[in-house]
């Protein structure tokens, strides 16, 4: 490693350490809490909300409202602006439900928007359930044996977890003996979660420490 | 009608502020107004705004389509997203208000480590202006100077992203932690859930490929016919639980949402 | 009465974290660093993935929605740089949206830095449609009307200028759909994007199993989960990335914390006997 381009005696380099700073101090909370920590903490915070109102403002605002009103003329968009601030009275003790008008307004709009999403992810599922074929014949030539086997162990996990989700009814006899089954079973999918789960943080570590290694040490990885 | 003409000429320009300052003052003014009803009148109102939007959208997807896949509500979908868009933008920009909000009072109150929280203000104006000011240069608004060039880059590309990759990575070190000290198998369903923990673990990488060939098969087996079942009876679950909470959101059924 | 010292079973389990932590911290190094490179074995979500890209005909039109922040950077920036350089490599032209904020500037400069790589130009070969707020709105708006949905792109382009999107006014005139992201997106491009359009999944390993009954039903064509499956899609490709670079130190991670898991486990277990024993 040459000397002369590991220390920050350049822009990027200078850059690149500023970096490997960030990184160090957020790991010094590993130690101990530590007020370098809190410091790279709070600025972190900041920038994130800061940098949030460059999109905010410009792709949202300017151009689905400064724009249409000032550039095309088009007035009614108006009211837009001053309606949504209705929000902000969220602060306020005397008029703070004036806010749910808003609020109201963005959850009539998931709730309305939902039976498209019902429909479209929802039934198609159950519909590729329901047509999964659970014995060989020559109206389904391409399923094998292995296939329908599979086929039939999807439906039973399906159902029996779906039974274990079902409180509307005492689970006692079969139905509780199915419902066990569904517990195990439920098991694999958190297992198959956890382990996904567990891979997928020590990626974002890796991460990390590879560009220690690479980008700081310019060690060749 | 919807549109002034010549927009850009100084009276258009005069026009369109008087348009907007005059739609602030009124909506502003309608509070006190709205105030005056009695509570079974304000919530009256917003349960008929939030029925009315979540109809739109519902009319919109239930009503048949012609042959270009539309039906007379489907263009009004152009004006309804941009709306949309732009009252979530205020809505997101409500969190930072909060934030700034209080973090100003511990500083002006010098409450306990209102040092931190004045880091904390100093690097939302820097990066708020140099994000502000990036994005207008982008679209050519503003010119994009070496120093705002650099400055962007230092605070975001090696100062928010790594801190925020570092703040994330940070979870390794807990997951490890709390894996050697609290997972513990003391039961059969814990047993089942760390055997398809372990095979997917193993049998996902290349290291289970050199192990054994027939792990990741295996591994792939159960996350396609053992785990794809569980995860589709949670869909429905949530699907027929979504589908009521929505039904209930819409009619404003449920209590202390609007 | 003499009181003897914590047993080898007692202190394993009252081990300081710190420790561990730096067991974690050299494992992840010491597998960093060496030469080992293994293959993969393609999981089937991962082939029928790169099997849809090659699919594609030079100019076809493909959306990219990169979502992701820099928290998820070591999952999703090998992913979405190994799509990018396949779509090149299909002569397909591209165009991202994000719904993040910080995800708008992170794919629109690691684009910009890799485009020229595949002599790919902004406006002609791809362009950014900048950040949206809501994407299910978003969505239903370019099914319908996509330059009047979008307007203009990052650089303030009207959409309907870009040489890419001549004669292109709705989502449904695009191929594919490549959802990149670490949260729940791929359900809304699942229920609100034209059926015709096939949709491609890049989650983090986090949002991977969920995602199994999708690939199930058919509502997406395939899918690259995390790290590992960049490698492994970076094999298919024949490019050595950042996927291919961190997948060791992944595998050797996992063996770590499976032998840390079953050595709590004995560590709890022989001091419970050791205790029973002695009364």
């Amino acid at each position: 490693m040459d000397l002369q381009q590991f220390l920050p005696l350049s822009l990027d380099r200078i850059n690149v350490w500023i970096g490997v700073l960030c990184t160090l101090a957020i790991y010094s909370l590993l130690y101990r809490e530590n007020p370098l920590y809190r410091f790279f903490e709070h600025m972190y915070i900041g920038l994130a909300a800061g940098y949030s109102l460059g999109p905010l403002g410009v792709d949202i605002l300017y151009r689905y409202w400064i724009t249409p009103i000032w550039v095309q003329g088009q007035w009614a968009w108006a009211f837009l602006v001053p309606f949504g601030m209705y929000l902000y009275f969220i602060y306020s003790e005397r008029y703070g439900w004036v806010s749910r008008l808003v609020i109201g307004a963005l959850v009539g709009t998931s709730a309305g928007l939902f039976f498209q999403e019902f429909a479209s992810r929802y039934v198609v599922q159950l519909h590729s359930t329901l047509s999964r074929p659970l014995w060989m014949s020559s109206a389904n030539p391409e399923a094998d044996l292995f296939g329908v086997i599979t086929n039939w162990v999807f439906i039973i996990i399906l159902v029996s977890v779906l039974v274990y989700f079902t409180f509307s009814y005492p689970q006692k006899g079969v139905v509780k003996n199915v419902a066990t089954a569904g517990r195990w079973f439920l098991m694999i999918g958190l297992g198959a979660i956890f382990g996904n789960t567990v891979m997928a943080r020590m990626a974002l570590l890796i991460g990390r420490i590879y560009y220690l290694l690479s980008d700081w040490l310019m060690i060749r990885i | 009608m919807w549109q002034i003409q010549n927009p850009n000429t100084p009276t258009g320009q005069l026009i369109l502020w008087m348009i907007v300052l005059g739609a602030f003052i009124m909506i502003m003014g309608l509070v006190p107004l709205l105030h005056a009803l009695p509570p079974r009148g304000r919530r009256a109102i917003i349960v008929i705004i939030t029925f009315i939007t979540g109809l739109f959208f519902a009319i919109e997807f239930f009503l048949p389509i012609n042959k270009e896949q539309k039906n007379f509500l489907t263009d009004a979908i152009q004006p309804a997203q941009q709306a949309v868009q732009v009252i979530t933008a205020l809505a997101l920009a409500l969190g930072t208000y909060g934030l700034v909000r209080l973090h100003l009072r511990n500083v002006v109150q010098q409450r306990a480590q209102w040092g931190y929280s004045l880091v904390l203000l100093i690097s939302f104006v820097m990066m708020a202006t140099f994000s502000i000011t990036n994005t207008l240069s982008e679209q050519g608004l503003v010119e994009k100077t070496p120093l705002l060039e650099q400055g962007f880059k230092l605070l975001f590309d090696y100062t928010l992203v790594q801190l925020d990759a570092a703040m994330f990575s940070l979870i390794a070190f807990y997951i490890f932690s709390a894996a050697y000290r609290a997972f513990r198998i003391r039961s059969v369903e814990a047993g089942i859930l760390m055997f398809t923990a372990i095979v997917v673990m193993i049998g996902v990488v290349p290291l289970g490929a050199t192990i054994s060939p027939y792990l990741p098969g295996v591994a792939n087996w159960i996350l396609t016919s053992l785990n794809a079942p569980v995860q589709r009876a949670i869909e429905f679950g949530v699907g027929i639980g979504g589908l009521a909470m929505a039904i209930r959101l819409w009619l404003s059924l449920e209590r202390g949402v609007t | 009465m003499q009181t003897r010292g914590p047993s080898i079973w007692e202190r394993m389990l009252s081990i300081d974290r710190r420790i561990l932590y730096l067991l974690l911290f050299a494992n992840i190094v010491l597998f960093l660093l060496l030469p080992i490179r293994m293959r993969a074995a393609v999981s089937p979500p991962v082939q029928k993935f790169y099997d849809e890209i090659e699919k594609l005909q030079p100019g076809d039109l493909v959306m990219i929605s990169s979502n992701w922040s820099a928290s998820t950077l070591a999952e999703n920036q090998p992913q979405l740089e190994a799509v990018i350089r396949h779509l090149m490599r299909k002569k397909a032209k591209f165009t991202l949206i994000s719904v993040e904020a910080q995800s708008r500037d992170i794919s629109y400069r690691l684009a910009s830095r890799l485009t020229p790589e595949g002599g790919y130009e902004y406006g002609r070969d791809w362009a950014h449609f900048g950040f949206v707020t809501n994407l299910i709105v978003s969505i239903k708006g370019m099914v319908n009307n996509l330059p009047d949905t979008i307007k203009k792109d990052v650089r303030g382009t009207p959409v309907s200028e870009l040489p890419l999107l001549k004669g292109i006014t709705s989502l449904r005139q695009y191929k594919m759909i490549i959802d990149v992201t670490p949260s729940a997106t791929v359900p809304f491009w699942i229920s609100y994007a034209p059926k015709e359009t096939k949709i491609l999944y890049c989650p983090t390993s986090v949002m991977a199993a969920e995602a199994y009954t999708f690939l199930d039903s058919g509502q997406i064509k395939g899918m690259i989960t995390g790290a590992k499956g960049a490698q492994e899609y970076e094999q298919l490709l024949g490019i050595v990335g950042l996927g291919t670079r961190f997948v060791n130190a992944i595998s050797f991670s996992h063996v770590l914390i499976i032998l840390f898991i079953f050595l709590g486990n004995l560590a709890l277990f022989m001091n419970r006997r050791q205790m029973r024993q002695e009364g």
